[in-house]
Order: structure tokens, then sequence, then C-alpha cells
């Protein structure tokens, strides 16, 4: 009778197991896994995909050190997470960038990638904001008689193939009915070797792109002018997948903390001073003395102090890898602050 | 995922393989111990335990109903009725009762759940290979290769298929067209080995007592309704999808299990606890079990350079490319289950596309459908090799696992090696056979 009555009972408690199992997998998961911080964290590296190599943004030097403006952001995740977390480049052409990212071979891809509505909508993947804002311009010879992009009517001209630059240029030349020849080209340096053998007249890519590729070019700057028309609008920002809302959360908030730390003065150098002696409420909600914040994005609460710490602020890394400390000495431009006149703006840290 | 873990992962999932190859342990031992080494390590978390289920529990729900509504029938008589029919129609011959079961199995499976129809039709099968008096094993087996393999008759015969076809945007029409024709061959292809793999049933002649007859239904009234319920449950396979609230096969599996143990309840032909009780759960926690292991597996990353490495070995060929996803995903589905496998390789499988730019990047996209009729052979390749892969081993499909289990209920455990004597040479051949194929449509379709 007990050992029937036992039997019943471990026949119940495994329906009701099994029934609780299997209503789980009829009900909608919530999108939020979190699996990317953590994998982070247990690795200690951040896989960070970035370009094969384009000065500015993330180029590995003749010591083997990655630079550039996207190799910095890398670091700063890494640093956000973690004061442990190493990050390994992982350097991807053009077309294998979304692929390597949808299938989990990098955990971020940093690599002056265009935030499009296409790519969000048809893609499994999130802009976590924009890091740099670019437009598409013609690179030509100073010596052409080209000043102005009307005058590359009937000319050959130099794009990259799978790029947002393609489309773009079919699409302003086709609407003002002017014929060109476009000279479609595998990567940077074939296009801008063709540029320079005359293989075409001219050169359409991101502008900062052009300026770039110019640095590669003996005595280029003097050779090679950039035009003053932009025919796009290119901005560029960190991509993560869609599948993890506190991964996709965290480094939107690593943007918007180099922005901010920018705003309040917060450098590379003065940061753990400030950390110390701040008694200003805005400035130690930021570094985490108050509020919390870190803890509820998932690291630690001095999170922002980490990373201003490892690369410095917005506008410390531009200039360092595009403005004036840098090759390229490009103008800020619309990559100002707000309160210079810029676009760059972070949302209240409170 | 550290490289520790990931090491003591591959580790775990290979000793826990080699475990049941071997016969060194029970199986459902071995993969409960190999989950409590990943527990223990910190390889498994509460997510990964949330993914197995949500990849495996489709599957346990479509097994779990199976099962009851297999054995609220059981005490109609209904099974012993039809395997009696069976058996007159066999005449006694060997070889018409296995070429039986190819005709009773495919076309059913090419419409419903292998793993369910495994379960309903493994008893038939068995009576009627005790009635010959000859070893049951190899027909059960047999049931559970024919219910996979005729899983690619349709576009909805296997998860796998599914899977696959939809992803690229194909209906169940075009796959009639360009598909179906691959699927008969597999299936088609089984009937000439059956004399060399399963020679002592094929040569078999038993004469039948004059008098056989189908014994009378118990129970009509309590068999009609079961049987009612068992129509509600084909139909809703078949149309589930389509009412305004969409009912998924795994949700139509507990839906009927309930209403199976509702009749059950109201004719009180037996006490809900036997029922409950010979639910084969030993067969359902192996399979979750396998479910928790493979999710471990695919975390470890081995797969995902997949795109970049196809393309830098073949380039732009796409033969090669769809005859490797062909051997690569069979293999991989010889031991893992193939639904998370197939799962994880479409993407990849489109990754490879976008890489060597034969598609534009938002190719990748769950909702882009428009895949040329050219890249149907490397997506061919995937479906043939994810579905039939499994045929190979005991651990390869849940039917397979399933009608092991039914004949150890039976008191035949069927061992790895012995799934292997049949599977292995079968599976070879039908993947030769798929391999023909898919060169015909790539030569038929190609760039």
């Amino acid at each position: 009778m007990e050992a029937m009555r036992g039997g019943r009972i471990r026949a119940w408690m495994a329906l009701v197991a099994f029934a609780a199992v299997v209503s789980i997998t009829l009900l909608p998961l919530p999108a939020s896994a979190g699996e990317t911080l953590a994998g982070v964290r247990a690795r200690k590296v951040l896989r960070c995909g970035v370009s094969e190599g384009l000065i500015g943004f993330s180029f590995k030097d003749p010591a083997g050190q990655w630079t550039g403006l996207d190799a910095d952001f890398c670091r700063a995740v890494a640093a956000a997470v973690d004061k442990q977390v190493k990050v390994q480049f992982v350097p991807l052409f053009a077309s294998a960038r979304f692929p390597a990212l949808e299938a989990g071979e990098i955990d971020l891809l940093c690599r002056n990638t265009t935030w499009t509505l296409g790519r969000e909508a048809f893609l499994g993947v999130q802009f976590a904001g924009v890091l740099l804002y670019d437009g598409q311009g013609f690179m030509v010879p100073r010596k052409s008689k080209v000043r102005r992009i009307k005058d590359l009517k009937g000319t050959t001209i130099c794009v990259l193939k799978g790029s947002t630059s393609e489309p773009n240029l079919a699409d302003y030349f086709g609407v003002r009915g002017w014929k060109y020849k476009p000279l479609i080209l595998e990567s940077v340096t074939e296009a801008r070797d063709a540029l320079v053998s005359g293989g075409c007249q001219a050169y359409t890519s991101d502008e900062i792109q052009l300026a770039s590729a110019r640095t590669h070019v003996p005595d280029g700057t003097r050779r090679f002018v950039i035009l003053p028309d932009l025919i796009s609008k290119e901005p560029l920002g960190p991509v993560v997948r869609r599948d993890d809302e506190e991964w996709f959360t965290l480094v939107k908030w690593v943007l918007f903390a180099l922005i901010q730390a920018e705003e309040l003065g917060i450098t590379r150098e003065n940061v753990r001073a400030l950390e110390d002696t701040s008694t200003d409420p805005a400035m130690k909600r930021f570094l985490g003395k108050t509020g919390g914040f870190g803890k509820a994005l998932g690291v630690d609460n001095d999170w922002t102090v980490r990373l201003v710490e490892r690369v410095g602020n917005y506008g410390q890394m531009f200039e360092r890898n595009l403005g004036r400390d840098s090759v390229l000495k490009l103008d800020r431009g619309l990559n100002r602050l707000w309160t210079q006149g810029g676009l760059m703006y972070a949302p209240p840290f409170r | 995922m550290n490289d520790v873990q990931t090491i003591i992962t591959l580790a775990v999932f290979a000793g826990v393989i080699l475990a049941i190859a071997f016969n060194l342990i029970d199986m459902v031992l071995a993969a409960l111990l190999g989950v409590s080494i990943l527990i223990v390590t910190g390889s498994v978390d509460q997510q990964d335990i949330l993914n197995a289920v949500r990849a495996g529990g489709g599957a346990l729900a479509l097994l779990f109903g199976g099962m009851v509504v297999a054995r609220t029938l059981k005490p109609t008589g209904l099974f012993e009725n039809i395997s009696t029919r069976f058996l007159l129609l066999t005449r006694g011959s060997g070889k018409r009762f296995l070429l039986g079961i190819v005709a009773l199995v495919a076309p059913i499976c090419a419409f419903l759940p292998n793993a369910t129809v495994v379960i309903l039709v493994a008893p038939i099968v068995i009576s009627a290979a005790v009635a010959l008096e000859t070893d049951f094993v190899g027909p059960v087996v047999l049931t559970a290769i024919i219910s996979n393999s005729a899983g690619l008759l349709t576009l909805v015969g296997d998860p796998a298929t599914f899977i696959v076809g939809s992803s690229i945007g194909m209906t169940f029409a075009q796959y009639l067209k360009r598909m179906s024709l691959g699927g008969l061959a597999s299936v088609l292809t089984i009937i000439p080995i059956l004399p060399l793999v399963m020679g002592k049933v094929w040569r078999v002649h038993r004469d039948l007592p004059a008098d056989l007859r189908a014994k009378p239904i118990e129970r009509r009234g309590f068999c009609a309704l079961s049987l009612m319920i068992l129509a509600v449950m084909v139909m809703l396979f078949l149309f589930g999808e389509d009412l305004p609230t969409r009912i998924v096969p795994p949700a139509v599996a507990i839906i009927v299990a309930s209403l199976a143990l509702l009749v059950i309840y109201g004719f009180k032909v037996e006490p809900l606890e036997r029922v409950l009780q010979d639910v084969d759960w030993k067969t359902l926690v192996f399979i979750f079990c396998l479910f928790c292991l493979v999710e471990e597996f695919t975390k470890t990353g081995i797969m995902k350079p997949l795109a970049r490495n196809l393309f830098a070995w073949f380039g732009v060929s796409l033969l090669p490319v769809a005859l490797v996803m062909l051997a690569g995903v069979a293999l991989a589905s010889t031991f893992l289950a193939n639904i998370p496998v197939v799962a994880a390789v479409v993407l990849l499988t489109k990754g490879y596309f976008v890489v060597a730019e034969l598609m534009p990047e938002i190719a990748l996209g769950a909702r882009y459908t428009d895949w040329p009729l050219w890249s149907l052979p490397v997506f061919a390749g995937l479906m043939f090799g994810g579905t039939l892969g499994g045929n190979a081993t005991l651990i390869g499909a849940s039917a397979n696992i399933v009608g092991a289990g039914i004949c150890a209920a039976e008191g035949r455990p069927v061992s790895f090696a012995t799934f292997l004597r049949y599977g292995l040479p079968i599976t070879a051949c039908q993947l030769a056979v798929s391999a023909v194929y898919v060169l015909s449509l790539s030569l038929l379709l190609g760039r």
C-alpha cells in the first residue's frame, strides 16, 4: 500500500516537473540574456571586431599596438567591464563583419560602420549610438581641375565593393542624370592605388576614410584634395547583437560616459584625483561615488573611472586619433560637444 | 565560457558519448553525470538550462504527448488488432514485413512528428515481429530510421527541414517541386540495403495460423473517444498553425495528452497514476540531458568561424561548400540533436554567402527570404545532412532513443553498437545518394 502511494506521488511529481519544464518552452523568453557580459568576464577578454587597418579608426602600428578611435572604444568597453579584461582585436573585412557578430565570433563590432535603418531592421543587430559623425566625400588629385562634385560628370570614380558608398554614389549621380563610370574595388588599398595610378579620377568614401587613405600616399596631403561637398550622412557607431539587452545598455552608456566625461572636464590625467576630491554631486554620481549605477548595469560602480583612465574622454580620444594630435589633423566639426555647436550629447547620469 | 571550461565541456561531451558507445554505464546515468560535472565546473548556468529547455522542450512535449496517447489506447486492444491485420498482410514473410514498415511509416512521417509516430507504430511492429518469431529490435530500429528519413519528403516532415526551408522562404509547394524527390530517393535507398543489414528478418517465412483473425476491439466507447482524440491530434498537427490562435505541434501534444488523460479518468478504465508511471521518463530525462550537453557544446564556439572558414577554403565555389555542408552537418547530427545543430548552422551558412559577397548583408536577417535558386544546393546539403545524419547512431535522433526505450521496455535493450550496425551502413548509402542529388541540383540550378 505504502509502495503504491509512493509510486503515485513520484508519478505526479514527475508530471508536475515535466509540465513546468514544458510550459517554459511554450512561453516567450525575455530578450535580455546577459550572456555576452558574463562571457567577457569569464574569459577576461573582449573580442572586438575592427577594420583590417585604417588609420584613425583601427590600425596596428609597427610595434603591434592597435591604435584609432574604434580600437580605443573597444578598450573603453573592456575597462568598463573589469580592470583585468583585455581586448582581442579581430580584424574583419567589410562583408565579414555582420556574419562574425551574428555568429558570436565577436562580442562587439566597432569597425567604422554606418548606422542605417536597413541594418537594424533586417539584421539581428543594434547600434549603441554614434561614435563619429562622418559623411561621404570625394578625393581627387589636386592638380586636376575638379573642385566640386559636378565637375566629376563623365569621369571614372573608384568606390569600395559592398560599402554604403556604392549605392549612395549611384543615387546621387542617378537622380541628377549625371553619367559616370564606377570602378568597384575590393579594398581601400586597391582604391587608393587606382587613384594614385590614374585608374580613376576620384575616389569616394567616408570623408575620414579618405583622409586616412591619403596618409598612406607619399606627400598625400599636398597631392590630393578632399572636395568640400558631402553626399550622405554617415553616422558611425559600435554594434552589438540584438538578443542581449544588458550588453547593449552597457555599451551604449560607455559611449555616453566618454562624452559626459568631456562635458564634465574629466580627463585621463585628473580622473583619479577627482574621484577622491570632488564634492560636485553630478561629478560624484558620474564617478560612481553615489547612485550605484554601475551595479545596475552589471559592473562595478567605478566603471566610468576605469574607462576614462584607460582611454581618456571623448575629446581626448578624437584628438589623439583623428584630430590635432594625429597624422590626419581633422577638425572636429559635428563631433564637437553640443555645448560647442556639435552633436555629441549624453543623456543625464542620474 | 573561458578556455578551461571549453576544454572541460568538450572532454565531458566526448566522455559521455564514449561511455554510451562502449556501453560502460547506463546511458541516462552517463548523460546526467555529464551535466552534473558541467554544473560543478561552472560551465552550465541557469541561462543554459533555459536555452536547453527552449531548444528541447518542443521535442519533449511531442514525446510526452505521444507516450500518453499510445498508453491510453493500450487497454483497447487496438494495437493488437492493427498488428494482426498487418501480420495478415505480410503473409508470414519477413520481406513483406520490412517493406510494410517502410510503406506504413514513410507517408505518415511526411506529415507527423517522427518520434510520435514511432511511439504509435512500434507496438504494432513488435507484436508482428513476435508473431513472426523474429527479433523485433531490427524492425523497430528500421521504424525509427524510416521516420527520420521520411521527414525529408515534405517541408513540414522534420523540424530540421522546416528550419532550413522556412529560413530561405521556401513554400510547401516549392519544396515538393525541388526537394521531395531527393527525400524519396533517401527513403527508397533503404530498401535494397535491407537484405544485407536485416538479412535474418528479411529471410523469415512463417506459416500463419489459418484461423488468424484480428481480435475485436475492447471497450468500444472508450476506444472511439480515444481515436477521436488521435484524430484531433493529427488534424491539429496539420492545421493547428493556421488557426487564429496558432497552436504549434508541441502545444498540440500537451493538449491531446490532457484530453487523453481526461478520457481515461472519465471512463475509469484505470488509475491515472498507472498511466503516468508507464510514461518513459527515462527517455525524456535522457533527451533533456542531451539538449543540455549540446547547448554547452555549441557555447564552446568551435563552429563560430564556419562562415569565414568556408569562404577561405572554397571561395565562391558552391558545390564543394554544399558537399562539405552535407557531410559536416551529417557528422555533427550523428552525435548531437539535429535541431540545435541545424538552427546554428543555417545562420552560419547565410553568413558564408554574405562574407563571399554572393548576397547582400541584409540576407543575414531572419525576415530575408529572397534567396536565389542557385543557393539551393548549399541549403539542400544542410537539410539532408541534418536529417539523415541522425540515422547513424542511437543518440542521433529522438525517434531512435524512443525506439530503443520501447525495445528496452519489452525486455530487449538496444546498445549503441547494435544501433550502429543497422544505422551506419544505411546512413552512408543515404548520404551518398543525397550527394548525387545535391550535385544534380548544382548542375541544374548552379550559377
